[in-house]
């Protein structure tokens, strides 16, 4: 255990990451200066700190020079932090007496056409790091026991898969669904792809196993009404909509499977002012008869006409600036699947992205079906107009180079997969952040799509981006392995990173009970006189309280204002000598 | 019932199979990890950076390397072939063939003397034979395990290499060696292959040394890659001043039995192109395409990006021919712009072909080892798409990534884990 | 704290804003992450301190920089009703008003300091925010000229 009072020996390794940070910043300049800086007892620049080589350099070094602090110039701690924490402490340094600093998304990359100041900038990051690694201070490393029972929210197809899953695995499910049945969006489509199973003959036979499986809770039209705690040990509060009854669980892991709602482009290609314009998800949802008969006079539909990208791929517009990604499939298997009812089909689109196994198939057999497929521009979008119950389409055909008219007697928009409505309430509860798109930030786009930054809540589905009834189930089953990982384990660690009240300096004002959004903050009313006490399992290291804080009672740890400020201070008050790369 | 712990086999350690093993791993499962090569990483651990974000492909992946190669429930047997698969859902035997790496993995430290000595400069195979490696050699910095290999038709037996190996851990006698496994399930993650661009003469790939493909010009560009991370024509070393990438070359042709999507090469493209401009602010980029298929999450911002911000232009079009300038070493690509319906003669000094993506080398071997079957493209046919995506008609196999077709890393991973679950599945009913 | 340190040895000529930017983890930590992962170029004038929410943001954070010299302080937080803690910008929002009077008490031009939201997703507007402080703070000058 290394002791806090200890003088600070400290390893500084600056990362070239190939050419990413060295092609930029001289990072032998940055490891000379920090070779020279109070405490140091060592620096060196390596080729990929976080390869095999550079992780054993640092233990290494740990060993050999005695070092009990760490610094490590490299990329984002949001990425490798933990590898760098798990190495230090595989040295046996305690993981809270590492520092990261961001000399590649932070530097390089962003002053890419500066390698001076950008230098310089690097230099005075690692000298602020490197004042806050000797006032780091040892914490202890914390482990919870997980509760081995898993909350799913959202009966969609994700979600059934999910909690299946989870059941057969030998662990307890709750799957709590607003509305009164499972089933979710995919339930309601007629038309799926890439197999030719309606959505209900998909989703039929998963409902029954879920029903019938002993592990899992079903709630429908309920919602989760308040929901607190940390990784494994989740207190949840579920609200039946309709009885007005809330009742408490417990579990370990969450997994939210909230899926998407189908965009109503209202002031789109006139949708809303003739019933024969209507949205994909709206023809989806329509009875499979022989014939398709139009809304407005039920006569049967012999021109259909598909438009793609409604409400998507729209540069600079807030939440529809994404590609819906199942539209162009779901619209081939579509206008496929009925051209053999019309006299004529039109897909009218941008690109076609039918980038799935078996849906480049369907784009085929659609055109070798005679389904005529004309592309818009990007900054000409199809123009309707809707006279006495007719509608009439014209477009600027980009291959043919052509005007175009038709006049359908059913329009169908394919419409933006876009979040919920309740997107934002269930972000809140979670503390998931969202994206672009709308949907939830994974905790890194490409290598950890299922997790989030909240350790324990785990995303399926298309809760995530939009994407089809396929790909759901498989993350549905990834998101449910990492939930079942948890549990398997049955204990999970926990960060320190907690606040601390001093009760000999707490002058008892209440200001942080007030201020802290997760209740954690209480008085003790044992201690005479009553002061502020914090129940670490519910901090979640905000820091509000610390700063709220009128007597300066409250340590953050690992945040104290020490730490903080001696990094400032590093920066503007250095002694000159230890001063930037100096703007020459 | 026994206490022994279960255990799963994956084969293939890219970043699917990598994630597969993890996952399972960390539920207290035992894992062997197959690898035909001296490493795993796959295919990512040869790209240079990762759309739609511009990470670092090793970056990211070293972490999930040092992690694999470091848990204690993860046996690696890289350098190693499944032989023979018996046995049934829960009780399968396996046979592997650990080919002779010719160095003890238990002795070498990987500190690389044994290379520096070595008289013998060979293509290496990891930068797609643009750099040279020793033949006794690790494919790349972040190799792991990180233990050099011999490559034995190259060696020339000169016995310099023990000389200098402190540990003596180089043994040039080394027979392969079999191995028994007993697992509960299996996961197939074998990856994909680049498809064969030269079969496509007309655009001059293998004729005119500045027409590369895509995986070359990600070696190219890469810090660790035989230029050092300079943007260099193959030609005579100059920098590239207008680059043109051809897309569609080995993907949705059916006269090339691909008749499906590769669903990466575009956002492969249009992130190399950003790339290229990042090396080359004034350079032009073009891009050839026929739908640009940005659907996955961030996608289409990076594409509208790449428009806006960096300046890449789009022609929408199959390339017809690439014919090479005299002298130049320049390259002049005909293509039919199908928008203003023009042909058009636009000249490059460099041309990309984005190839497509086929099943990997050998998955015939395997499926019929494993009695799995093969869709008529020959990847791995999946079970059902709704009821088992990563479900094979093996009951106890399992498939992810790209082994049962074109996947993106996000797509690879996801379906990693899916694999992982249901093996675990099996595994936790106990039963061998 | 020691002002007499932070007037550097630089000239007036050479003078270059000095910035301390508080940044949250989870929001505008994150899209700074964003913006070099986006190549997106802004000036190099700002140094980043992590803190995990802008509501660990006592106003003293701020005072304390611009009296060890900073010429300026970003403070850039999650978006109001994003707050991975639920309502710590919120916190910091509030204080943010009591911390201007601060400042301007103490002679110094509120000017200097900035308080912005952005997302993680929201690459460009940190780095327009950063740029936007940067250009502010050149035309005030060094703060030097303003502490009484």
């Amino acid at each position: 255990m290394s002791d806090a009072k200890e003088e600070p020996r400290i390893g500084v390794f600056v990362c070239h990451c190939g050419h990413n940070i060295a092609g930029t910043v001289n990072v032998a300049a940055v490891a000379e200066m920090a070779r020279h800086l109070p405490h140091v007892a060592f620096a060196t620049d390596e080729m990929f700190m976080c390869s095999d080589a550079g992780q054993t350099l640092i233990k290494e070094k740990i060993k050999e020079l005695n070092l009990n602090r760490v610094v490590v110039a490299s990329c984002s701690p949001r990425m490798h932090e933990p590898t760098f924490r798990r190495v230090v402490e595989e040295a046996d340094v305690n993981r809270y007496l590492f520092d990261q600093v961001n000399l590649r998304e932070h530097v390089s990359w962003c002053h890419s056409r500066e390698p001076e100041k950008a230098t310089e900038k690097a230099k005075d990051l690692v000298r602020m790091s490197v004042a806050r690694a000797a006032k780091l201070e040892y914490l202890p490393i914390k482990s919870v026991d997980v509760i081995p029972k898993t909350l799913v929210v959202g009966g969609g197809i994700a979600g059934l898969r999910a909690s299946l899953d989870i059941a057969e695995r030998g662990f307890d499910v709750i799957l709590v669904e607003k509305d009164s049945q499972l089933g979710g969006n995919v339930a309601k489509w007629t038309h799926l792809f890439p197999s030719d199973e309606s959505g209900a003959q998909v989703i039929g036979p998963l409902i029954h196993d879920v029903k019938k499986h002993k592990r899992i809770k079903i709630l429908v039209n309920s919602k989760v009404s308040e929901f607190d705690g940390y990784i494994g040990n989740f207190g949840v509060t579920i609200k039946n909509q309709s009885t007005g009854k809330a009742h408490r669980y417990e579990v370990g892991t969450v997994i939210v499977s909230t899926g998407f709602e189908p965009f109503k482009p209202v002031g789109y290609y006139g949708y809303g002012t003739s019933p024969d314009i209507v949205t994909l998800a709206e023809l989806q949802e329509m009875e499979p008869g022989k014939q398709l008969l139009k809304s407005s006079d039920g006569k049967p539909v012999k021109k259909i006409v598909f438009i793609g990208c409604v409400g998507s791929r729209e540069p600079g517009k807030k939440g529809h600036e994404h590609c819906s990604r199942h539209c162009c499939s779901a619209t081939a298997k579509a206008a496929g699947d009925l051209r053999d009812r019309v006299d004529e089909a039109l897909v009218l689109y941008q690109d076609i992205r039918t980038y799935g196994k078996g849906h480049e198939e369907f784009h085929r057999l659609a055109r070798q079906k005679h389904v005529i497929y004309s592309k818009f521009p990007q900054d000409g979008h199809p123009e309707v107009e809707v006279k006495n119950g007719k509608i009439k389409l014209r477009w600027f055909d980009v291959l043919g180079g052509v005007e175009l008219q038709f006049e359908p007697d059913l329009l169908v928009l394919a419409s933006a997969m876009i979040p919920p409505v309740d997107m934002d309430e269930t972000a809140k509860m979670f503390s998931l952040t969202r994206s672009g798109d709308g949907f939830f930030n994974p905790e890194h786009i490409k290598l950890a799509p299922l997790t989030t930054h909240t350790a324990g809540v785990m995303i399926a589905g298309a809760a995530q981006a939009a994407k089809n009834a396929s790909e759901s189930v498989i993350d549905a089953s990834g998101a449910a392995a990492k939930a079942v990982g948890l549990m398997a384990q049955g204990k999970v660690e926990i960060e320190s990173t907690v606040s601390h009240v001093l009760p000999d300096i707490c002058s008892s004002c209440h200001t942080c009970v007030t201020a802290c959004p997760y209740g954690a903050i209480a008085m003790d009313e044992e201690h005479d006189p009553p002061v502020a006490i914090v129940t670490e399992a519910k901090c979640k290291g905000c820091g509000t309280c610390a700063a709220a804080c009128p007597s300066s009672a409250i340590v953050m740890y690992h945040s104290t204002d020490e730490q903080i400020l001696t990094m400032v201070e590093a920066y503007l008050c250095a002694t000159p000598g230890l001063q930037g790369g100096g703007s020459v | 019932m026994t206490e022994k712990k279960q255990a799963a086999l994956i084969v293939g350690g890219g970043v699917a199979g990598m994630q597969a093993a993890l996952d399972i791993a960390s539920q207290g499962f035992k894992v062997y990890l197959v690898e035909r090569t001296p490493s795993i990483g796959g295919r990512m651990a040869q790209i240079d950076k990762t759309f739609p974000t511009l990470d670092c492909s090793a970056c990211i992946l070293t972490p999930k390397l040092s992690e694999v190669a470091h848990h204690k429930n993860i046996t690696l047997l890289t350098y190693s072939e499944v032989g023979t698969v018996t046995g049934k859902s829960g009780d399968f035997r396996v046979r592997v063939r650990r080919k002779a790496r010719f160095v003890k993995e238990d002795l070498c430290a990987g500190c690389g003397d044994c290379a520096a000595e070595c008289p013998v400069e060979i293509p290496n195979e990891f930068d797609m034979n643009l750099g040279f490696r020793k033949a006794i050699y690790v494919g790349f910095p972040q190799a792991t395990p990180n233990v050099y290999t011999v490559d034995k038709e190259n060696c020339i037996d000169c016995g310099r290499c023990l000389k200098v190996c402190q540990r003596n851990a180089i043994d040039l006698e080394m027979k392969d060696k079999t191995m028994d496994l007993h697992v509960g399930a299996i996961i197939v993650a074998t990856g994909f292959e680049l498809f064969d661009v030269s079969q496509y003469p007309r655009l001059g790939y293998g004729h005119y040394a500045n027409v590369i493909h895509a995986m070359e010009f990600e070696r190219i560009i890469n810090a660790a890659g035989p230029t050092h991370g300079h943007l260099v024509r193959l030609s005579d070393g100059k920098k590239p001043h207008s680059i043109g990438f051809i897309q569609c070359v080995g993907a949705r042709d059916v006269q090339k039995g691909v008749p499906y999507c590769s669903r990466v090469c575009c956002m492969y493209s249009i992130k190399n192109a950003v790339m290229a401009l990042e090396h080359y602010p004034d350079a032009e980029v073009w891009v050839y395409y026929a739908d640009i298929r940005a659907f996955g999450k961030g996608f289409e911002e990076f594409y509208e990006m790449a428009k806006k911000r960096f300046g890449v232009k789009f022609v929408r079009g199959r390339v017809a021919e690439v014919m090479e300038g005299k002298n130049t070493g320049n390259l002049v690509v005909k293509v039919e712009d199908t928008e203003s319906s023009k042909v058009r003669l636009i000249e490059h000094d460099m041309v990309v072909i984005s190839p497509g993506v086929i099943p990997s080398e050998g998955m015939h071997t395997m499926a019929t080892k494993m009695g799995i079957e093969q869709t008529d493209d020959g990847y791995v046919q999946i079970d059902h798409s709704f009821f088992g995506p990563i479900l094979t008609k093996v009951p106890g196999v399992f498939v992810c990534g790209c082994a049962d077709g074109p996947k993106d890393i996000p797509d690879s991973v996801s379906a990693g884990s899916a694999a992982a679950m249901k093996a675990t599945i099996i595994l936790s009913k106990g039963g061998v | 704290m020691n002002t007499e340190v932070s007037t550097s040895m630089k000239t007036e000529k050479e003078w270059e804003p000095r910035i301390i930017a508080y940044c949250c983890n989870w929001c505008s930590y994150a899209g700074a992450d964003l913006a070099g992962t986006s190549r997106i170029q802004y000036p190099t004038n700002a140094r980043i301190v992590r803190v995990n929410c802008t509501g660990r943001l006592s106003p003293e954070f701020v005072l304390a920089a611009l009296n060890m010299g900073a010429d300026g302080v970003l403070v850039s937080g999650c978006h109001p009703g994003d707050c991975h803690y639920t309502s710590g910008n919120l916190k910091a929002r509030a204080r943010w008003a009591l911390m201007e009077t601060a400042i301007e008490q103490a002679g110094v031009d509120p000017r200097r300091v900035r308080l912005q939201w952005a997302s993680a997703s929201e690459a460009q507007i940190f780095a327009d925010g950063v740029k936007a402080i940067v250009e502010q703070v050149r035309e005030l000058g060094p703060i030097r000229s303003e502490w009484k």
